[in-house]
């Protein structure tokens, strides 16, 4: 039950309520047109179908708002702006349907046909909707940003997903319109653009989209830098996509995010900040196909300068130098350092690497990062002082050279402690790691010595090549050993006087031998040019056992005793399987004038004390050299028709002159090593260790000989008898090993013993 | 040549041994000219005849090894030897010993000891650790009867069945691991 306070207080609200809404009038009057006021308020703002012609006209009406304008006052004055309001959001839930419906139907069609210009039609209707619904602007700015939130978030749950993609389209097609293919109602409408981006930012669309629109410019970048920069290397891309951002991108740039914007300067300030963003992404997309590229770029070099300088320029803007050695690491293990690949590419590759990221990065970290797999890959191969030496030389049969010749020439440069007091010093860059040092600019040869630890390797080899390209010179080009001179002076720059004083010996000896030579013929008309090289300054000539018979023993007697009486305090030996000979036959009914090697000359000398000889004969007369040579000595005359092979081993000189079968030919001379005696006389520093091996085994032999077993250790230790034993104990485990595999040993709990 | 080194050397040798076989660069240069020929015997693969340092600290007492020469009596039999150098080696002779028992005219069978005019009087500076072994080798199958050390071996010599007897009784094979 009502307390009578209860009632009272009923009483008064109700008085406070009806006062209200009657404001004073007599009797309900004042309550009456409030309620007309109700209705027409209700009634004017109540959202409709715009499809309605009357609904728009009056919408459109002033006079029509004039009418409605009393019945406001008085929802005001009455204090009911907010429940009208509420009442008219209801509304627009409840009508929604039908902006949902349209959209419906526009999304259908662009489902279908892909048109953007469905998009821009419906982003218009939209709009147009939003505009018939709006409340009047007299209401205040409350009332119109309550309805505009509420519509917005209405229509944007309203919208499709396929609307994104479509939103996406359009923004594009404002962006760059060539690319859409031109459709009926695309040309008939110029698009204006300003009247689309407006529509956008009266929907609230822009806001939503932001990342989108972005996403537009993004790609819109990175397909012109694909486009225009891939592999077109030839000039920096950079000054070209900046014009094209300009003249393309920030038109587009000023409608979207310089809307409103009223000078010049206030545009500039509203885009700088999407503008950085935009030229971010061109340096990144940029930096990221150049990366990418970066082994190719390589190769062009020096062809490909622009896009080094586009990479360095981009670098500066972009933190890429991690993934730039990473994809330069990786191409590098997988299109260069892999058995496949020539070792002198490798090199030239190398010597790419470093002038192209000298350029991308001075300091050298990249390089240095880049730089130490291929190092520690050519440490490996055998033949890499070769070509280093083979290109320091200037081997001109080669083509190109991996040096610059605009390099100055300097001495070589030895990684150098620090200079604290160099004025010009600079921290190491940040991404430097423990290992790095920071080798001040120096020239490609320095660089590549340095992969091996030291110098002595280069001289070795060196020497070995000059002594093969010396002896290689014919005797009428004499005039080359100039050029090797040459190149031995230029070499010194670099190497320093002492290490090569070895090459000058034997420079020296070429040069004496020549005067000697000189002097011999014009005193006793010598028909024999030795070249007398000094033992202990040449690399290791293959030996031979090889005895001149007959005229040539007298040739090489004569011309030692000449020379002992022109140096008698030196001893000559004779290397007589190396030069050749050029030699006259003097047949019955032919005479031949041939040039053969030295070992083929005396196998026919030997014919001309007897005309048949048998193999084993002829290979005790010549100082048992190996089978196989005199074999293939003999099978040289035979295809000159000079020898006949009688029966087996056994052949006979062919006084006159026989039909020559051809098949004969064949079938002697085709299955005979060509090799022998093709094979360079300079032993190479590879043969060089396996005759070190050779020593080391014979020692290894003796003390297991004479001491039973040991163990590795010990066998480690005794071998320091050998003078220079330079093996690690693992090298020599690996040793011991092969000799186990070839049954000369055996191994058992450790202790080494011969296999007896 | 060899008879001008021969002649001088024992002179040279007596003088140097009593004020210069301390000094450090004489050791040395000893040491050196053992380097270098072990250097020549370990290359020269003479069949047969071998020598080591015994370990690796000491250059002056190796092992040898020599295989009896084929064809003679000692064909197929391996004899270890103890070689010693002096410290004023070489112009003194090293001092070698059989280690495995050696029945033959010119050695001794207890002590090892071997009578050989190049250990003793006759010998030179230019001999060598190589000059010694083959020596050594030759003088298995050709002992100097004149001058005995083991005079029951000497007195076998002609009669090679019971030479060959006396020789397999006090011979021992070498044991791969006896070293």
């Amino acid at each position: 039950m009502a307390t009578p306070a209860f009632k009272n207080q009923m009483a008064s609200k109700f008085t406070d309520a009806f006062n209200r809404l009657n404001r004073g009038e007599q009797g309900i009057s004042g309550l009456i047109t409030w309620s007309q006021a109700w209705t027409t308020v209700n009634e004017y703002l109540k959202p409709r179908d715009i499809k309605d012609s009357l609904y728009r006209r009056r919408k459109r009406n002033k006079a029509d708002f004039d009418g409605a304008r009393a019945a406001f006052a008085i929802i005001v004055r009455c204090r009911q702006l907010a429940l009208v309001l509420e009442a008219f959001l209801d509304e627009i839930r409840k009508n929604f349907h039908l902006i949902e419906y349209e959209i419906n139907e526009y999304m259908v069609r662009y489902e279908r046909d892909e048109n953007v210009e469905l998009i821009r039609m419906l982003v218009s209707r939209l709009l147009d909707w939003y505009k018939a619904w709006a409340p009047p602007p007299e209401l205040g700015p409350g009332v119109a940003a309550d309805y505009t939130l509420a519509f917005q978030t209405r229509l944007f749950s309203a919208l499709p997903p396929s609307f994104t993609c479509g939103f996406k389209s359009l923004c594009a097609w404002c962006l760059s319109p060539e690319e859409f293919p031109p459709s009926d109602s695309l040309s008939a409408l110029t698009p204006n653009m300003g009247v689309v981006w407006r529509d956008f930012e009266a929907l609230g669309l822009i806001d939503r989209y932001e990342s989108v629109i972005a996403s537009v410019g993004y790609e819109r970048i990175e397909k012109q830098v694909v486009e225009v920069c891939e592999g077109n290397w030839a000039k920096p891309m950079m000054e070209e996509l900046r014009n094209w951002m300009t003249a393309k991108v920030v038109p587009w740039m000023l409608q979207i995010y310089a809307r409103g914007a009223s000078s010049t300067e206030e545009a500039r300030s509203m885009l700088q900040g999407v503008g950085s963003r935009f030229d971010f992404h061109i340096n990144k997309t940029l930096c990221d196909l150049r990366t990418r590229e970066i082994f190719d770029i390589i190769i062009d070099f020096p062809d490909s300068m622009g896009a080094l300088q586009d990479l360095k320029e981009c670098l500066q803007r972009v933190d890429q130098r991690g993934a730039l050695v990473k994809t330069l690491r990786k191409a590098n293990a997988k299109r260069l350092l892999h058995p496949g690949a020539d070792t002198k590419l490798i090199l030239s590759q190398y010597v790419a690497t470093i002038k192209c990221l000298r350029i991308i990065d001075p300091p050298g970290v990249l390089l240095f990062k880049v730089a130490d797999p291929i190092r520690r890959y050519l440490r490996d191969r055998p033949d890499t002082i070769r070509c280093i030496v083979a290109s320091l030389v200037g081997d001109e049969d080669s083509g190109d050279s991996l040096l610059d010749d605009n390099e100055p020439i300097q001495p070589l440069q030895q990684s150098e402690t620090e200079d604290y007091s160099d004025p010009m010093w600079e921290p190491e860059p940040i991404d430097a790691g423990p290992e790095f040092r920071t080798n001040k600019p120096s020239d490609v040869i320095s660089t590549l010595v340095s992969i091996y630890d030291s110098k002595d390797l280069f001289v070795k080899e060196l020497q070995a090549l000059l002594a093969q390209r010396l002896l290689a010179i014919p005797e009428a080009e004499i005039y080359k050993v100039e050029r090797e001179r040459r190149n031995i002076e230029i070499l010194k720059i670099r190497f320093g006087e002492t290490a090569l004083q070895v090459c000058e010996v034997m420079l020296r000896d070429m040069t004496d031998s020549r005067r000697m030579d000189g002097y011999l013929y014009r005193k006793w008309k010598s028909t024999m040019h030795p070249i007398v090289i000094s033992k202990h300054f040449w690399p290791v000539l293959e030996s031979s056992d090889l005895i001149m018979p007959g005229q040539f023993q007298s040739m090489q007697e004569s011309y030692s005793k000449e020379f002992s009486l022109l140096k008698p305090d030196k001893k000559l030996r004779w290397l007589p399987h190396l030069g050749t000979v050029t030699i006259e036959l003097v047949l019955q009914d032919r005479k031949l004038e041939v040039e053969v090697p030295p070992l083929e000359a005396a196998a026919i000398e030997l014919f001309s004390q007897k005309d048949t000889w048998v193999v084993d004969d002829l290979l005790a007369s010549l100082g048992n050299v190996d089978r196989a040579s005199v074999v293939k000595a003999l099978a040289t005359w035979v295809n000159m028709g000079v020898l006949k092979e009688a029966e087996e081993n056994v052949f006979v000189l062919l006084e006159v002159a026989e039909e020559i079968d051809e098949n004969a030919v064949v079938a002697s001379s085709a299955p005979l090593p060509a090799a022998g005696q093709a094979m360079a006389p300079i032993q190479t520093s590879q043969q060089q260790q396996a005759e070190k091996m050779r020593v080391y085994w014979k020692f290894i032999e003796g003390m297991l000989k004479n001491l039973g077993g040991l163990p590795i250790d010990r066998i480690q230790a005794m071998l320091k008898f050998v003078e220079n034993y330079d093996q690690s104990i693992e090298q020599l485990g690996a040793f011991m090993e092969v000799a186990r595999r070839e049954n000369m040993v055996v191994c058992r709990d450790g202790v080494w013993r011969l296999n007896t | 040549m060899e008879q001008l080194t021969s002649s001088h050397a024992p002179a040279r040798a007596s003088h140097k041994s009593s004020t210069t076989s301390s000094t450090p660069s004489v050791a040395g240069s000893v040491a050196k000219r053992l380097s270098s020929e072990l250097m020549t015997l370990m290359m020269s693969s003479s069949p047969g005849i071998s020598a080591f340092p015994k370990n690796d600290g000491n250059l002056f007492e190796w092992l040898g090894t020599i295989e009896g020469a084929p064809e003679t009596i000692y064909s197929g039999l391996t004899f270890k030897i103890n070689i010693s150098f002096p410290s004023n080696y070489p112009y003194v002779a090293p001092t070698i010993k059989f280690d495995t028992p050696c029945f033959h005219p010119n050695v001794d069978i207890g002590s090892g000891a071997i009578c050989l005019d190049i250990l003793q009087d006759k010998w030179s500076a230019v001999y060598s650790v190589l000059t010694i072994l083959l020596s050594l080798q030759s003088l298995l199958g050709e002992p100097n009867n004149n001058s005995p050390l083991n005079t029951e071996a000497a007195g076998l010599w002609s009669r090679p069945d019971a030479f060959k007897a006396q020789l397999m009784k006090h011979y021992r094979p070498v044991n791969p691991d006896s070293a």
